[in-house]
């Protein structure tokens, strides 16, 4: 299996310049994320990957080729679509088969190939059905069948669960985890879902605005995020962003009737900061307090959920245990560790 | 309660009655229009086909016009002809058409726009005008004669509209270039519903240009390629304007582009009329269009339902 160096990639349209240069490392077999809000560059930068847009600048290296010029059918990559690109007219075989028999393959290889395909994804039953007979998760498993049975070096995956509904996702994300095991492939999948990156990369890659933020694996990204757009993006529910203000050893939150809560990062006391605390940091035996006011809960069993503000100060997220006990109105202390906060400088870069 | 229930349904049926009267008043216009002039005059045709005689001096003949068919040389021409236009022109201009919609769905084409305009625009000629055009174009000593002997490509001009042979290639070139654009743009419609990743993904997987035309865009195509090879063959077996004023001698030269609709034409208006004859080559062309349309729609089907 092989991996992928990006140096410098960029895209421009015209004028307008979507990819401002981006510089990535993928490893042999590893499945990476990229994701990010909509109109970051994510597709794009997955695209150029699969020759399908041009690299206005910069190198891409697919083992130790470099691909910037080569055919997408010569890049030794298959891709799989958000909309999953069926063939309509012909049977999950004939689509399966259909490339292979351009490629030069015997027609006994291409039977044994689409038979294994249809083994690991089980769609044997379904081999002689049409894309139209077939749910959204069979479609989406046709999809992923007809690129495995090329046997490509690296996958990619272009926001592939977006059009199911969110239990098929949830099975088919399982799905996709098992299927990287089985093939020790390098596996490149773009999502705008959090959930779905955090469950399933080895690596996420953040990108905002064609540029890309944090590279790193899930929970590094989420305890250590490098800026306010990762630990905003990354995490449900969100963190809670607060106004503070720096003091000698400690941070004031100007909001909460300037509490001062002690942290060892080094700036300058005075520098206005963001204070960030993620809803499930709040802990009953924590040394520090926010005096709060509940909005709304939402009981979601597991846990609950607490909406609730300080006097007419921004809505704040806390996740309690399980406190069916709250209600709407009711003045409770949320508690929580100093160590838990985050801070974050006025430009949003992080202050360690 | 049983009283009231019965109230109830007597003014359901009242207001029932009315709106059923409300809308057979909202469509009688149409469908008195719809009868005097289309459905009369098709069963009217029909009762003329049986007629024989000339002129307004008509009686009942029987079976007599279908007779007449059989031992009819010129009708036997005219049949041919059209069958000639037919099986020559309709398939060379739907795989024109076909092609020029997927060169010009390609979005990296420059002056996309300009080309589609202009194979589009001989539809929206007059089929007189252009065919007066063509006449004019393709006379001996025309500019396309002209034209070719100035390039010294022929020694000696083509005698284009005095030939059987050649007057007959005028006629396909001419409906050719009226037509083609028109078939073009159904299938350019059709390509711009086909989903863009489908080419991507085969793309990816090494599937060559021409069999993504063949393999993908065609069999893709298949509805309205049915549909497109149809109407042709209606509008050729129909074929009248460009053969009735290409030649200089409509139908000639000696009955070398003479077709059904030129003969009913000339059956009815320009020889001595004989309406019922007329009536009944009519109904030839309504049959064949019937089982020709029959046969398309047999060879296009769906073998699997």
């Amino acid at each position: 299996m092989t991996g992928l160096r990006l140096r410098g990639v960029r895209k421009s349209f015209g004028v307008v310049e979507v990819i401002k240069g981006v510089d990535l490392d993928i490893a042999s077999e590893e499945f990476i994320v990229f994701v990010g809000p909509s109109g970051c560059g994510k597709s794009t930068l997955l695209r150029m990957i699969a020759g399908l847009e041009e690299i206005s600048d910069g190198e891409l290296f697919i083992g130790d080729d470099k691909m910037n010029e080569v055919a997408p059918s010569k890049r030794g990559i298959a891709m799989v679509f958000q909309t999953y690109a069926l063939y309509p007219h012909m049977t999950v075989r004939e689509n399966m088969g259909f490339a292979l028999r351009f490629a030069g393959t015997p027609k006994d290889e291409i039977a044994r190939q689409v038979a294994e395909a249809a083994r690991i994804l089980e769609l044997g039953d379904l081999l002689d059905r049409r894309p139209k007979e077939l749910s959204g998760g069979q479609r989406q498993r046709v999809a992923i069948g007809r690129a495995i049975v090329r046997h490509p070096q690296v996958f990619l995956f272009d926001e592939p669960l977006s059009n199911l509904d969110a239990e098929l996702r949830v099975h088919m994300r399982i799905e996709l985890a098992r299927l990287h095991r089985e093939l020790n492939a390098t596996i490149i999948y773009v999502t705008h879902d959090q959930v779905e990156a955090m469950t399933l990369a080895d690596r996420i890659v953040v990108l905002r605005d064609g540029v890309v933020e944090q590279v790193g694996a899930p929970l590094e990204l989420y305890d250590d995020p490098d800026n306010l757009f990762v630990a905003g993006f990354i995490g449900s529910p969100k963190m809670n962003f607060l106004k503070g203000e720096m003091e000698k050893g400690a941070v004031r939150l100007i909001e909460h009737g300037d509490i001062r809560v002690p942290v060892s990062v080094a700036a300058a006391p005075g520098t206005a900061v963001t204070v960030g605390i993620r809803p499930e940091s709040f802990k009953a035996d924590g040394s520090a307090a926010l005096d709060l006011t509940v909005e709304l809960v939402e009981h979601l069993g597991g846990e609950t959920l607490a909406y609730a503000r300080h006097g007419h100060g921004q809505l704040i997220t806390v996740a309690t245990d399980n406190d069916r006990g709250l209600a709407s109105g009711d003045g409770f202390s949320a508690r929580f560790n100093p160590e838990a906060l985050l801070l974050f400088a006025a430009d949003g870069a992080r202050i360690r | 309660m049983l009283c009231g229930g019965e109230r109830f349904d007597l003014a359901r049926t009242g207001l029932a009655r009315t709106e059923r009267l409300n809308g057979w008043m909202f469509i009688m216009p149409a469908l008195v229009l719809l009868g005097v002039f289309m459905i009369y005059p098709i069963l009217w045709s029909l009762w003329m086909s049986f007629q024989v005689g000339r002129g307004m001096n008509l009686s009942f003949g029987g079976f007599a016009n279908i007779l007449r068919l059989t031992q009819d040389p010129v009708f036997q021409r005219a049949l041919s002809n059209t069958f000639i236009f037919l099986i020559v022109q309709v398939p060379i201009m739907l795989v024109l058409a076909l092609i020029f919609a997927t060169m010009l769905n390609d979005s990296k084409l420059w002056g996309r726009s300009l080309f589609r305009t202009a194979i589009f625009l001989p539809c929206v000629t007059s089929l007189v005008a252009y065919s007066v055009l063509f006449r004019s174009l393709f006379l001996a000593d025309g500019f396309v004669n002209d034209f070719l002997l100035g390039l010294h490509l022929i020694s000696e001009p083509i005698p284009w509209l005095a030939d059987p042979f050649w007057a007959k290639i005028v006629i396909i070139m001419a409906i050719t270039w009226r037509w083609t654009g028109y078939n073009m743009i159904f299938y350019l419609a059709a390509m711009q519903n086909i989903d863009r990743s489908i080419y991507e993904s085969a793309k990816i997987d090494g599937v060559p240009t021409w069999a993504r035309f063949w393999y993908l865009t065609v069999p893709m195509l298949k509805p309205v390629i049915l549909f497109t090879s149809v109407i042709s063959t209606i509008g050729t077996l129909q074929l009248f304007d460009e053969v009735n004023n290409i030649p200089p001698n409509a139908g000639g030269p000696s009955d070398a582009t003479l077709t059904l609709s030129l003969y009913i034409y000339n059956l009815s208006f320009r020889f001595m009329p004989s309406f019922g004859y007329a009536a009944t080559v009519s109904y030839v062309i309504v049959i064949l269009v019937g089982i020709l349309s029959y046969f398309q729609f047999m060879v296009v089907r769906d073998k699997r339902r």
